[in-house]
Order: C-alpha cells, then structure tokens, then sequence
C-alpha cells in the first residue's frame, strides 16, 4: 500500500476568502514533553470533531476516519467534550442559541492545527458561518476566523491537505456517489470526492445522474415539510438506483440517513456508506 | 394587493405537489428552461460568464447603495426628454395615479405587457372597477386574465395550462371552436387582440431597466406585444418598483447577455425595446405622453435591511425557480402571492409581511441551487436564515415563535448540546425509552427495514411517513474513542 | 405638460435616503462609466469604427451566421439589383398587394419601388406630411402584407437588427406586417452590444442629452412558448422576417 505524505498545499478557499489569514501550518505546539513533540512534528495533526449525528447514530462511521487517517499517517485528536456545531439550530434561526454551541466549539479546537470535519453541512457551518454569528463581536470574530481557515472536511483533507488522490483502500463493488449541497456549494468541494473514488481498488464509479439536486434533507425541512422532502428524496432514489450501483456514497451522513431511510422503505438491498467506510481497508467496521 | 394567500402554503403545496398536470410542466421548465441556461453557460465559457455576473452585481449593488441619487437623476432625465415621472409610496398610491390619468386622459381601453409590479397591485381589478377595458397580451398573462388567476411563474405565467385547457378557455371566453394546435392557438389569441392594440387609448407596460442616465425604459420581449403596447396607444405608462435602475446605458450590455440567457437560454429575445419619453412632434408614431410610475410599495424595508438589500437586484429572470428543487414540487400557485419560488420565499414575506409569509423562509432546504443559477449571485440562502433569524426573535402574539422550531425545543437543545454530561445522560435516557418501545407490543415504536418503521410520536411520525429512521447507536462514538481508539503514543 | 401625482418627488427621495442611511448627494467615487466624458467616448468610438472597417468582411458572415441563428431568413446580396429581385420574389411568394416601407436612405441604393409596383403591388412610404396624415398611413401598415425598412446597425453578436424610430422611420412598419425585410447596408454593422451602447451613449452627449424617444432590437421572428413551452412563430410581430445583406 502507498501512503502519501502531505504536501501542505494551500487550499483554495484560503486564496478565495480573505478572512482566512490565519496559518494552520505554524508548527506544531507540543502539549506533552519535549520528547513526545519531535516526534510530532513530523506528522500532520488534525482534530477530529466528529459531530454530533456520526456521535450518535452513526458511531462507525467515526471510526472509519480515524482509521483512514491514521493509516494515511496523520496524527488524530479527539478533543473531549465536543457535542454539536450548532447548525441545527442557526438553520432555524436560533442564532443566540447557536453561539453558545459555537463558543463550545471554538474553545474546544482553539489549539487545534487542522479540523477535520466528516461532513460538508457541519464543516460549512464552522468555516463558513461562525464568522458570520460573531461578525459583532471582534474578539470572537477573530477566533472564528482562526478556526474557519483550520477546518477541513473530511475529504478536502485528504485531496487539499494530504495532497492524494489515492488513498490506498480496496472496496469490491460499484459505487454511485451523492455530492452533499453544502460540501458542494459552501465548501466548494466537488471533483475530490469521486478521485478518491476511482481510485479505490476494486471498486467501479458510477456517475449519478442530476446528482447536484439535493436530496431533500435540509435539517428541519424534512419535517417541516414531509411532502415536499419526501418527494425530493423519491427523485434521489429513483436516480441512485438507476445507476445499478450497489453501494451509494456521500459525505455526509444526515443526507445518507434521508437517502437510506427511503432505500429502506422501499426494501432495496442498496449499501449505502460514508466516504470515510469506503476507503477504509479492514471491512470489519462497515 | 391581490388577496395574500401566503398563510396556505403548507396545505396548498400538499395539493399541488400530486397533480400530475403541474409535475409535467415544471419539468418542462426544468429541461427546457434550465437546460437551455446551462448550454448558454457553457457556450460563453463558464468563465466569462463568471465575469458578467460579477459586473452587473457590482453595478446593481453600487445603483442600490446610491438608489435615491439615480432616481432622482432618472427623474430630471425623464422629464427633460418630456415623459412624466412619478412616485408612488404603496400600491393604492400607484393605481390613484393610473387612475387619475385614466380620469383626466379619458382612457377607455387599455392594452398591457407583462409587468410583475401590476399584479403587486392588481391593477387590473382597479381598472376595470372604474370601467376601463384592459386585455393583457403577453399569451401566458392573457391566458392567466381570462382564466381569472395569477401567475404560475415568473416569466411563464401560464406554464401550468395545458393546451386543451387553453382551448377550453378560449372556446369559452373567445367563443372561437375548440382547437388542438398550439399555432391555432396562439393565432386565435392574437387574431382576437390584434384589434385591442390599435384601438387602445393606453398602453401599460412594466420595465425590466431604467437607465437613470438617460431616463430610459427597457422591456424585454419575445411576441412583439411589449412594442406595440408601447408605440400604438397614444399613453404609454411604464409601472415598475424602484429597484430597476442602472446608472449608464452602456450597462445594459452585460444585462441584455444575462437576463434573456438566464430566462429561458435565449441568447437574446426577439424584441428588446428602450423607450425615452414621449414622440417628437415629427415621429411617425408613438404615444403622445409618456408617464412612469416608481412603486416603492415595501421595497424601501428592504432596503433599509442590510441583510436583505441584496433581493432587490434580482433581475426576475426565473432562474431560481427552474432550478429549485421545491418550487420544481409544488409550482407557482402554492406560493400564495405574486413573486414564487426562492426568490419569492424573500420578496412576498418582505412586502406582504412576514407575519403573514412566515411559512416561506422555511420552504427551503437551504441547498443554494439557487444561488448558484442566480445570475446576479443574489446569496438567497442567506437572506433565507436572515428571516428565519428575525422569525425566532420575533415571536408571535403568544410568544411562540413563527414557523420555525419552537422556542423551548431550541433551549432545551442548546442546554443539552452545550453539556456533554448532560447529553450522555440524555442519550442513556433516549437508548432506554428506544429500547422499551420497540420491545414492546403496544408501542408506538416498530422496527422494519434498516431501523425504525413507524414512530408514532410527534416529528418522527413526519419522518416515518415515507422513510425509515435509523436507532440510536449502543456506543456513542465518544465512547468508542475512550475504550478503543485514543492511543496515548503520541497523539491525544 | 402633466403634473405628477402620488408622493412629492422630495418625499419619496427622503424616505429612500432614511433606509439606506445616506445623505443627498453623489456617490463618494463616480460610477466609471458616468465619469468618462464625451471626449473619451469619442476616442472609443473612433477605435470602434477602426476595428469594425478593419473585420467588416468577417463581421458580416458572423452577422449572417448568428442572424440566421436566431430566426432571420438571411440572404447576402452585394448587388443591389440582386436585393431588388430577391425582395420581389419574397413579394410574389408572399402574394402581397400591399407594401410598406420606411422612408430611409438605404432605398435610394435598392430603390423597390418601381419593381414592386411593376408587379401590381402598392407600395406605400410611411412618412407624414404631403397628403398622408398619420391616421392613413397607420390604416396602411395594417392592410399591409410585408414592411419593408432599413436599420440603423445591426449587431453581429446577437444577429440583431437596431431601429432607432424618427421622420421616416416609423415603429410600426417592422412590427405590424405579418413579413418584415430588414434591408443592411455594411456600413450598418457593429461588432457587440458594447459598440451599440457607447454609440447610443456618445449620440446622447452630442445631441445635448437627446437619443429620441424610442429604439428597438429585432432578432428573429415574434415568438412565444407560453403554451406547454412549445415555441410558436409570429404571435404579435411579424411570422417571418427576412435580412438582406447588402455585402
């Protein structure tokens, strides 16, 4: 197996928007010993915040991460305490609420080099709207900035920061993939993704058709409007099967659990997997 | 105002979203509409198309931010090529004016082209209230008129009429023989309003610009019914909303490439025609007076919101609409008011009241498709979380918040979420009630398929309606990384 | 002439102010494209003029391959006498026996007239005065079967034939007839949008703040898909429009 070592280039969002002026590539500052730290610096640090859906429903799926990180060399941290980001309740316009979620947040990866992130939803929420919450407020807007320009999504990580496209991992079968609406159109994540893909062994990409049309999640949406997700979703699935690929895989697991939780009704056999479970070699935990 | 049925979105797209005629043709509009956008995107370079749209937004934002500067400069400028400009605070303002003139001018008959800011006012209704023949002529607003209903989109009022139903219309209204030819249709609506055009006393129009530079009206048209109500009447009077102006003629270039590409994939329509003021006493023709009515009519709230200035560049190309996924579900009409779709979503709750709009914000999935098509980059999705902001915050009469998640479930989530003891303890409690339901025989619980079939309980039933929901897992990944996963040797 | 209603100018200006947060006055830095004077619009212009003399022969197969693109029937005739027979046959094939045309120099090089009334139709020039009042020549335009005009410049970007409407030009000859002949003289041609705008931008300042009440784009037939968005030619303008280049 190839492990690629990270190549720290710079990702483009960090060109595109300037508020991102902090550098994630400052060295590393050690937390235990002097020993331990040169030991450390050589391997890329990334944080996990894991958030709160992998948490607790989907727990697997974390440890896929983990794995694939580690395997790829990274150093994981999983800073303790972490819960939500918060999302749930900015969408829903909640934004006082949603700042003390956001402080937690900041406090929690303030030391953090990377933030890596398995989801486009939550990682937008944290590089792209915790400015916006704290645009009042200098001193968190700072902080917000600081950490906005460390997070990374999940497979922004590993094509921006790690540099590869190839990720080493054997999968047997074909799979479909389902740009997520927020890792595409606020992370601006959108070839990564399916280069991982093809380049798993074993596994066949199958392009999904209209596969830049959302799902029909969109949080609170799904039950606000049950008629109008359900609807979205039907057309998802009806184009996920159409591929006859037998694994579906996103980015994000809220839009896998709408995508699933139809596949399931409608009694397909369909595998449905993180992006993260895909490239992670040792099935055992998919 | 037409009547407001904003309030019925919620039952109104759960009836239009099973009828098989209005899937039909919102995929038309998709395919046809949508594709032909894209195929244009592509055939310019997605590149340059990259820097139209950043011109005409830096333009639009620039004429926003300096709005009363160009509307006064568009004033002098109207004037002094003799037209008539004048300001109308509301829409009851805006249909006194028309009225005076109808009053003063002796106006019998009027002809109208497509203009969204009239049915803002229903000024229809008020002209013929006081007795003035008005036939709209653009095809889709004629079909709408005699049909008695409002738009089903922006820039394809009648999108949702299939061709047997316009001849039933028409066969009715027109008293013409049933006909199932799209041509035979069209030729019978224009047979039936050729004579209205040379007979009218005024013409109305709408305006899609107004060059402030050179007090000039552009209308963009594909029929040719936009210049004939704008040069065989002897009143043309132009009614649009405040927004419209650009500063410089020269302007219009970068409009003229986007609008009609981002509407309906043309590069250019048929027609597109500028209108200065009244003719010069050798024309051949044109109106004897030219009058244009800026209508404010709320559009100054959004104005003084910083959040939601941006609405007001939208150009209503339609775009938005063709690609988003909601409206593609329930159309036009469930929409309740003048303006649908995502753009709608921030429009309608702006000048209608969002009191009376708040289920609109919330009919997103916040997916951006519609920024993205957006040929102005209007950043809908965010003015969409501003509103849902201003929503929470303002609850209503009961102190409930306004369509969003109710207040307590947000505390009591922000509480929970914001103590990791308190979650898992949460989490023991949400593992053991799961566990109890599903093992028990009168449950509200069951299991099926990949996880929970049917949640009888508040929410999660909406869920389960259609779609299986997944079980809490027995280990939090927080406790798989403590008993399995955190590797002291280095990392933490 | 009229007296505005509805809200004083001054008001509605004062409350646009209060929601933007400004006071009266001009932008800090003037929009660009206001601030360029005539002098630089006459330099652009001139650059304008250069670039269309030095493309015009690749200007004209652009036009005519975008015109015929958007709905134009096109014929490249160089020689007038060609025009003039081509007219006559799209006269003939139409079996009009009554014409309009604008009065324009354009028809001084393709003089239609004779031609035409050779063949038993009735051609009417649409210009007021010397007997014809407007009323009459506006009964004529409608019992017409063809108009027949020249432009002011056609654009090869989008195939757009540009009318700017005066004496002798009226708005309804191009729009009434069921069949419009749009008659292009090369010297017509311009290359954009952009060309056409900074023209209509330089006549303003020389005109001392003037460029007539009205102007018009044509591109292709009258059209409309409202119904089940299956496209529908000549619904309120003319079925068929025809361009004849003369180059």
């Amino acid at each position: 197996m190839t492990v690629c070592y990270p190549n720290h280039a710079i990702h483009p969002l960090e060109a595109r928007i300037d508020h991102r002026n902090a550098d994630p590539r400052r060295p590393h500052r050690p937390r235990t010993g002097f020993g331990k730290a040169l030991l450390v610096e050589s391997r890329t640090q990334a944080d996990l915040f894991v958030t709160c859906i992998i948490d607790q429903i989907y727990p697997q799926v974390g440890v896929s991460v983990v794995r694939v990180l580690r395997k790829l060399g990274v150093a994981v941290g999983f800073p303790e305490g972490q819960t939500c980001c918060g999302q749930p309740l900015y969408n829903t316009g909640y934004t006082e609420q949603a700042r003390r979620l956001a402080r937690r947040v900041l406090d929690g990866f303030r030391d953090s080099t990377y933030v890596v992130v398995p989801s486009g939803s939550c990682a937008a929420m944290m590089a792209n709207f915790y400015p916006e919450l704290f645009r009042d407020d200098p001193e968190m807007l700072e902080q917000a900035r600081t950490l906005s320009s460390k997070v990374r999504e999940f497979s922004q990580f590993l094509t921006d920061v790690l540099g590869m496209d190839d990720a080493g991992a054997t999968y047997d079968g074909s799979v479909t993939y389902h740009p997520s609406c927020h890792l595409l159109r606020e992370m601006g994540v959108r070839n990564g993704p399916i280069r991982l893909l093809e380049n798993v062994r074993g596994a066949e990409y199958r392009e999904l058709p209209n596969a830049e049309v959302c799902c029909g999640f969109g949080g609170t949406f799904s039950v606000k409007y049950p008629h109008i997700s359900e609807g979205m979703v039907a057309d998802k699935v009806a184009n996920v099967t159409s591929t006859g690929a037998d694994t579906l895989v996103s980015c994000d697991m809220s839009c896998l659990m709408n995508i699933e939780g139809a596949l399931s009704r409608q009694g397909s056999d369909m595998r449905v997997r993180h992006l993260a479970q895909v490239l992670d070699d040792d099935g055992t935990h998919s | 105002m037409p009547e407001v049925k904003t309030r019925d979105f919620p039952a109104a797209s759960a009836v239009s979203i099973l009828d098989p005629q209005i899937r039909m043709a919102l995929q038309r509009a998709g395919t046809g509409f949508d594709g032909g956008r894209r195929e244009c995107i592509e055939e310019v370079t997605p590149q340059v198309w990259e820097e139209w749209r950043e011109q005409a937004r830096q333009t639009k934002l620039h004429t926003l931010d300096h709005l009363d500067y160009y509307l006064e400069m568009l004033e002098e400028r109207v004037s002094a090529n003799g037209g008539q400009v004048h300001f109308a605070a509301d829409a009851a303002e805006a249909n006194a004016i028309v009225a005076d003139l109808v009053r003063t001018r002796g106006v019998r008959i009027a002809t109208k082209s497509k203009s969204m800011v009239s049915e803002e006012l229903n000024l229809n209704h008020m002209l013929e209230s006081i007795g003035v023949d008005v036939y709209e002529t653009d095809l889709g607003e004629y079909i709408i008129q005699l049909a008695e209903e409002t738009p089903f989109h922006l820039v394809a009022p009648a999108l949702h009429k299939s061709k047997e139903e316009v001849s039933r219309l028409f066969t009715e209204k027109l008293g013409v023989p049933p006909m199932d030819d799209i041509n035979a249709l069209a030729a019978a609506a224009r047979e039936a309003l050729r004579q209205r055009f040379l007979e009218a006393d005024l013409g109305i129009s709408g305006a899609n610009f107004l060059v402030a530079e050179t007090g000039t009206l552009v209308i963009i048209t594909n029929e040719g019914n936009g210049r004939l109500c704008t040069s065989a009447p002897r009143i043309h009077v132009g009614i649009t909303g405040m927004e419209k102006v650009i500063p410089s003629v020269q302007d219009l270039a970068v409009f003229l490439r986007l609008l009609p590409r981002s509407a309906t994939g043309q590069r250019i329509t048929s027609y597109v025609s500028m209108v200065s003021g009244p003719r010069k006493h050798d024309d051949e023709d044109g109106p004897e007076e030219f009058h244009l009515i800026v209508v404010d009519n709320g559009r100054s709230r959004m104005l003084a919101d910083p959040d939601l200035r941006e609405a007001l560049m939208c150009i209503r190309c339609g775009a938005c609409l063709n690609i988003c996924p909601v409206y593609q579900k329930v159309g036009g009409h469930a929409y309740g008011w003048v303006y649908p779709g995502p753009i709608g979503s921030i429009v309608s709750p702006m000048l209608v009241g969002l009191d009376q709009a708040s289920d609109l914000p919330q009919a997103s999935s916040l997916c951006g498709a519609c920024r993205e098509a957006c040929p102005i980059r209007i950043d809908i999705p965010r003015m969409l979380l501003h509103l849902r902001h201003k929503l929470a915050e303002e609850p209503d009469a009961g102190g409930r918040a306004k369509g969003t998640m109710p207040r307590p479930i947000a505390n009591g989530f922000a509480k929970v979420m914001a103590n990791p003891g308190l979650l898992s303890a949460t989490r023991k409690f949400a593992r053991a009630a799961q566990a109890m339901l599903l093992g028990s025989p009168i449950s509200p619980l069951a299991r099926g398929g990949r996880g929970i079939r049917k949640a009888g309980l508040p929410l999660l039933s909406k869920w389960t309606h259609s779609r299986d929901l997944p079980e809490i897992a027995p280990r939090s990944f927080g406790e798989i990384w403590k008993q399995e996963l955190s590797n002291p040797d280095g990392e933490r | 002439m009229a007296e505005a209603t509805g809200t004083p100018k001054s008001e509605f200006l004062a409350s646009v102010r209060r929601a933007l947060g400004r006071q009266a006055g001009p932008p800090q830095t003037e929009y660009p494209r206001l601030a360029q004077g005539i002098e630089q619009l006459e330099d652009q212009a001139r650059e304008v003029r250069e670039r269309v003399q030095a493309n015009r022969g690749a200007l004209l197969d652009k036009l005519a391959e975008v015109a015929q693109l958007r709905g134009w029937q096109v014929r490249r005739t160089p020689d007038p006498e060609e025009a003039m027979d081509y007219v006559q046959s799209l006269a003939d094939g139409q079996g009009a026996n009554r014409v309009v045309r604008s009065r324009q120099e354009v028809f001084e090089a393709v003089p239609l007239d004779a031609t035409l009334t050779g063949m038993g139709i009735t051609v009417t020039e649409v210009a007021h005065g010397e007997g014809a009042s407007r009323e009459s020549l506006r009964e004529q335009i409608a019992m017409s079967g063809m108009g027949i005009t020249g432009v002011d410049y056609a654009i090869a970007e989008t195939g757009s034939a540009v009318i700017v409407p005066r004496r002798g030009l009226g708005r309804l000859v191009s729009l009434v007839p069921p069949v419009h002949v749009a008659l292009v003289r090369p010297d017509d041609v311009i290359e954009s949008l952009d060309d056409l705008f900074l023209m209509r931008r330089l006549e303003y300042m020389r005109n001392g703040g003037d460029m007539g009440p009205y102007l018009n784009f044509i591109t292709g037939p009258s059209r409309t898909a409202d119904i089940e968005q299956t496209i529908v030619v000549g619904v309120h303008g003319p079925k068929e429009v025809h361009m004849v280049l003369l180059g």
